[in-house]
């Protein structure tokens, strides 16, 4: 696991909010699929690259595979994911574009 | 009452197409930080006190630490210090922002914490902190 992995999953949207659901509880493969306006298989590719970065465990259960979060490989990249991070990355770029509109010499 | 003392530092690097000489004015002068940061009287002089007009939380007071023009500005902001080093690189600079001395134990960086930030992150994560606490 790299930290690029769960950053590339946290990229997306939906990735995102199977983890905000995944917080509230553990719950199925068919439960979250219910959730979005997306097919299963399209839910179960996201699970996995969820999975693949550690940030859910999966379990199979009979025919089931349930999921719940990791939140391991968050914390240890927490810093870098702080919201003072974010914070600081929106001003740093709002520099660069002041600086950058300006002429060069 | 257990004694654990960890601080966390939160690293930025940003790419500015324009000389160290510019961005260390930005960083430097009240008129041009104010324009992407906050108002402020900073003044690159080691032992200036000053104070950065943050928007929720009011006026934070900050002293200058070390500066090297333009490479290196290092001061205090409210119990934090903000390490700003610039590196020519190409046409441009490098400019690297350390926010360290952030303490999770202590209520004050948690409110900041939560409250500082922009996007899903703020709920996300301290949701998430709580959930491996509780564990």
């Amino acid at each position: 696991m790299t930290e690029t992995d769960v950053f590339a999953a946290l990229a997306n949207p939906v990735r995102r909010r199977v983890l905000e659901l995944l917080m509230e509880s553990p719950r199925n493969a068919g439960a979250l699929a219910e959730q979005f306006d997306l097919s299963r298989p399209a839910v179960s590719e996201h699970l996995q690259v969820l999975r693949r970065a550690g940030l859910v465990r999966e379990e199979v259960r009979g025919r089931e595979r349930r999921y719940e979060i990791d939140a391991g490989p968050l914390t240890e990249v927490g810093a870098w994911l702080s919201p003072f991070e974010a914070y600081w990355r929106e001003r740093l770029s709002t520099l660069a574009d002041i600086l950058e509109e300006e002429p060069r010499s | 009452m257990t004694e654990k003392k960890k601080t966390e530092t939160v690293t930025v690097d940003q790419f500015i197409a324009r000389p160290p000489e510019r961005v260390w004015a930005a960083l430097t002068q009240p008129d041009l930080l104010e324009r992407w940061w906050v108002p402020s009287d900073i003044r690159p002089e080691v032992g200036h006190r000053f104070h950065l007009q943050m928007p929720t939380w009011g006026p934070q007071p900050a002293e200058v630490l070390e500066v090297r023009e333009p490479e290196l500005l290092v001061h205090t902001f409210a119990d934090w210090t903000l390490t700003w080093r610039l590196i020519a690189e190409g046409r441009g600079t490098r400019l690297i922002l350390e926010h360290s001395g952030f303490d999770l134990d202590n209520p004050q960086h948690r409110f900041a914490f939560d409250n500082m930030g922009p996007g899903w992150r703020d709920t996300v994560l301290p949701r998430l902190a709580q959930l491996l606490e509780s564990d």
